[in-house]
Order: C-alpha cells, then structure tokens, then sequence
C-alpha cells in the first residue's frame, strides 16, 4: 500500500491528502470494488469521447474489466509492489489501452480521478508521461460517483502546462530576439557598406590616375564627403539605437519650454528648407505653449528628425505649382488619446505637417521599424532610423508619436506628444487648452 | 589601361543609389573603355536586353525603384527576367551581381536564388577588379 502511494505522488502528483484518504478509503474498498467497477464500465462507452478509446468494443470493456478488478484485488492484498508499479508505467507510456487501465487502478482505490470525462481525450503518443495528463481534468468523487472536490492533480497538471507555455513563449521571444539582432547587424553591415562604396570607390578612381580634369577630381572628392558625413549620421544613428536598446539612453527629464526648442530648432532647417523652395511654417510663433516634460536635448532631435523628413520628402518648387509647405502646429490633448501610459495628465500634441510625396498606408506603420523609408520612388538620401529613433525618444519621455497621410503626393503629417510640466499636469486639459488659445488670440 | 577592348561592348549597370552607379560607369568606362548604360526602369532594361543593345548586366540586388507589374522588384527577381528576356531573344547575358548583402550565405543564396552568374560584394572600389570580372564574364558568354 505505502509503495503504491509512493508511486502515486511520484507519477500523478497525489498529495499528502490523498495519501491520507487512499490509508482511510482503502480498506473499505475493496468490499466495494465490484460493484464501483461495473458502475463505471456501463457509463464510460456513453461518455460522448469515448468511442475514440473503446474501438475494441464490448471485449475490451471486458478485458478492462477483468484486469481492474486483478489488479484491485492485488492491490488490497498486499500483493502490489514496487515493480509491479514500474511494469505498468512503462509500458503506460507506450500504449493507449495500457494507459487506460492504470486510471482504472486507481479508481478501485476509490479515488477517482477524471476518468470518466477528459481522461478520455488524453493523447497518449506525447512522448513525455506527464504531458500526457495535462489535458485531465482530474476530480475526486465519493463512492457513488459524486464529486468530493477538485483533486490536486488537475491543478498540478495545469501548472505544468501553464510553464510549459512560460518557457515555450520564452523560448520563442529569444529565438525572436536573436533573429532581429541578426537582421539588425545584416541591415547596419549593408547600410554602411553603400556609403563606403563611394568614399572607397572615388578615392581609388583619383589614386589610380584614372580622372581627367582637376575639376573632375574636386567634384568626386565632394561625393566622398556627402557620403562620408552621411555615414558619420549613420554611425551616430546606430550607436542612438544601441543605446535606446540597451536601455542606456541617458535622460535628462526636466520642465522644457518647447518655444525655446522651437526657437532654436527651426532655423537649422531654414536654409534647406529655401534651398528645395519649400515655405516654413511656424504656426504656433503667437501661442504661448505650455512647459512639457522632457529631455530637451532629445526633444530637438526629434523635432529635427521630422522637419529633416518634412523637408525630405516634399519636392522642390517646380514653375506654374504652388510651392510645398513645411508646417509646425501644436495642440493640447487629453490624456486619453495620448498616451496609455500617462493617466489625469494632458499633453502637448506638435505636428510637423508637409505637402510632400505621402507615405502608402501600409508603409505607415513600417516607417517606424529600422531601415524603412516610407515614399515610393527614388531612393532618398538618410538612414531610414530618423523615426525609428524619434518613437523610442518620445516613448521614453512618455509620449506618443503617429503618423497620418492622404494617398500619395497630398502630404504627410508626423505629430508626437509630450506631458505637460508640473503646472499644467494637474489641470484638465480643457483648462490648458483654454489658455493656450487665449494667449494665441492675444 | 593595359589591355584596350577592340570593340566596346556595353554594360547595363541598375544600381539604385546614384553614386554607387557613377561609380560603376566611371570605373568601367575609364577601366575598361566600356560603354555603359543606367537604368532602374525594368520596362526599358528587358528591352535593352532581348534587343542585345547591352552584353553584359552589373545588378544590384537591393532596388528601390524597379516596377513590374505594378510592384517593386528586387535585383533577384530582376535578373530571372533578364535571363528569361535574353533566353526568349536566343541571346545569353551574363549578370555581375554586386550588393551590400554580404552576410556568411547571402553569396550562395543570391546567386542560387538569382541565376546570376557572378557575384561581388560591396564595398565594390578597385576599377580594374571591377573590369577584369565583366570581361571574364564577357568571355565566357
């Protein structure tokens, strides 16, 4: 008996209560044995699951019979021992009806478990015995089949698989993991290779004699800067992300006046802006925009990040159309369709608005990955990590950033949040607003 | 150079990034004295290609602005359609594949995946190795 609970807590998890109630059930049982036994054959071929087992037909509910009620009574007779448990459990893991008839076993102890319903589903082939039960739902019943409680086993079995899914789901997100740092470094290998090529390339035309005029030589040596200070952002990019990724981007968070930013922000872009022939907006000069929390140094390359984008993708004036327009505007937002992060807090919502080349609607989401340019057409000059850089910036100063646009050629606009400073954080957003427009007006 | 081609034959150079291809012509033109021709536009490639108006195809396998049917084509596929057009035209073309993807496997699995017949990897900048592999190229033909 003790060896039989042994095994019973080693193989189907029995608890120390069950032993317990195998030691006090077990000596009644066997009065009781045949009787439970032909209780529970003339239910089980009614179960609605159960002919996928019982393809033997009435002889193998014989047989199945016969070998309970063996078993059953060698178990009450002291005659079950430890090798007798080993037996049955190996070749359990192998063959269905073998499988069977051990819930069979237990359920002449008088503890039933399950069998009567999802023990019937079980998939036995799995190679691992305790996979085997994971889809039992295993219930204690008394004598008269009424359900005493839910057992031990059932929540055991469903732990398992519960970590069992844990560490596929992990697995998965590693295997995940590498592959995208595997595609990282293929994209920054094959970006840095293209600049490369020109600086390398017009270097070695020049060295090896074969240019022919001095100005020749002047023009090439200007194609190796363009592409060596574009490989200098594209360097400064990747390390940018690096960081972001490692979660090493130091911030610096601290109430921002984003006027200031503006300010100091947009003449960068003045001059390639009027170089392309593009009209620059400031749409909100006459507003008084409230304070914002943030890392300046990080809100003014986003801001750059998108005007450089705006400018971009926005064709240069052509005679008889009207000339493209870059424009910044900035709103107050509620929490709600800001950011889930934030909760009670308004936003500062800025929009750098173009009336550029577009972007598809399926590549508006892509544009934020690594890599990807959004416009159809000629390959743009830039390292496809300006966005993808910019959202983690705004996401780590715990705003929001999306992008929207027409179909191609009516234009795109980028527009991110911020969180209001201390100041403003407390009133409702419809207040901020309030103020913002009244100073707008003033 | 050393050894002058009798008579020019003509590269078609598709190549999306616009320095990378003034790069191949200058190369092959004043390397090789070949005559060159740029183009991304897939339409006019293929016509080049079944009209035997070009000999010999430096491809670049990433390209942004190669349309076919009304998508964008990358330089793989591009090079089945060259070698189909030259095949319908009883014509053979030999096509240089150069690319950045430069990865352990990429060499084997764009050449397979491509029918190309060779491959170089990017940084592409000596002029004469650029030249001495489209005229063995060329040769073999």
């Amino acid at each position: 008996m003790e060896s039989f609970i042994q095994e019973m807590k080693r193989y189907l998890g029995f608890t120390e209560e069950d032993a317990a109630l195998l030691r006090q059930l077990g000596p009644r049982m066997e009065k009781y044995l045949p009787e439970l036994a032909e209780r529970f054959y003339s239910q089980i071929p009614h179960h609605p699951n159960a002919f996928r087992v019982f393809s033997g037909g009435e002889a193998q509910i014989a047989r199945l019979k016969q070998t309970l009620q063996n078993w059953g009574k060698r178990l009450f007779c002291g005659v079950y021992d430890h090798a007798y448990a080993e037996e049955r459990y190996q070749i359990g893991y192998h063959h269905v009806r073998i499988g069977l008839e051990q819930k069979y076993v237990i359920s002449a102890m008088g503890i039933v478990r399950a069998f009567l319903s999802e023990c019937l589903l079980l998939e036995f082939p799995a190679g691992d015995v305790r996979l085997r039960y994971a889809r039992a739902v295993s219930k204690m019943l008394d004598l008269d089949l009424n359900l005493m409680c839910e057992s031990y086993m059932h929540a055991s079995m469903q732990n398992l698989r519960a970590l069992n899914e844990q560490l596929e789901r992990a697995n998965r997100d590693l295997a995940e993991a590498s592959r995208s740092k595997d595609e990282f470094l293929a994209q920054v290998s094959h970006e840095l290779r293209t600049p490369l090529n020109s600086i390398l390339g017009f270097t070695k035309l020049i060295l090896d004699g074969l240019t022919k005029t001095r100005e020749e030589e002047r023009e090439l040596l200007r194609d190796v800067f363009s592409s060596a200070q574009h490989l200098l952002g594209l360097v400064n990019d990747i390390l940018d992300i690096g960081r972001i990724e490692a979660g090493r981007m130091a911030m610096h968070m601290e109430d921002v006046d984003p006027r200031q930013v503006l300010d100091s922000t947009l003449p960068l872009v003045t001059i390639p802006a009027h170089e392309k022939g593009l009209e620059l907006r400031d749409e909100t000069r006459d507003a008084q925009l409230p304070r914002v929390r943030a890392d300046e140094v990080r809100l003014r390359q986003v801001l750059l990040n998108l005007l450089s984008n705006a400018i971009k993708f926005t064709p240069a004036a052509a005679s008889g159309e009207p000339a493209g327009r870059i424009s910044v505007r900035a709103q107050i937002v509620p929490a709600s369709t800001a950011s889930v992060a934030a909760d009670g807090h308004g936003f500062l919502r800025l929009e750098v608005v173009d009336t550029g080349v577009g972007i598809q609607e399926e590549k508006r989401e892509a544009v934020f990955e690594l890599f990807v340019q959004g416009s159809a057409g000629r390959r743009h000059e830039g390292t496809g990590l300006g966005l993808a850089i910019s959202r983690r910036l705004v996401q780590i100063m715990g705003g929001a950033i999306g992008i929207q646009s027409g179909d191609a050629g009516s234009g795109t606009t980028v527009w991110f949040t911020l969180p209001l400073a201390g100041e403003h954080a407390g009133e409702s957003p419809a207040a901020a607003k309030e103020k913002l427009s009244a100073r707008a007006r003033k | 150079m050393t050894s002058a081609q009798t008579d020019s034959k003509t590269v078609l150079i598709v190549e999306d990034h616009a320095l990378v291809a003034k790069f191949y012509r200058m190369a092959l033109e004043r390397g090789g004295n070949f005559t060159c021709v740029v183009t991304e536009d897939v339409p006019q490639i293929l016509a080049h290609v079944a009209a035997g108006r070009v000999h010999v195809a430096v491809l670049d396998v990433s390209l942004a602005n190669a349309h076919w049917q009304g998508r964008l084509i990358d330089g793989v596929e591009l090079a089945q359609l060259m070698k189909q057009s030259a095949a319908a035209a009883g014509r053979s073309l030999p096509i240089l594949l150069a690319t950045a993807h430069a990865m352990s496997g990429d060499r084997e699995n764009l050449l397979a995946a491509s029918g190309a017949d060779d491959y170089l990897e990017k940084p592409v900048f000596e002029a004469q190795m650029l030249v001495d592999k489209v005229r063995r190229l060329l040769r073999s033909a």
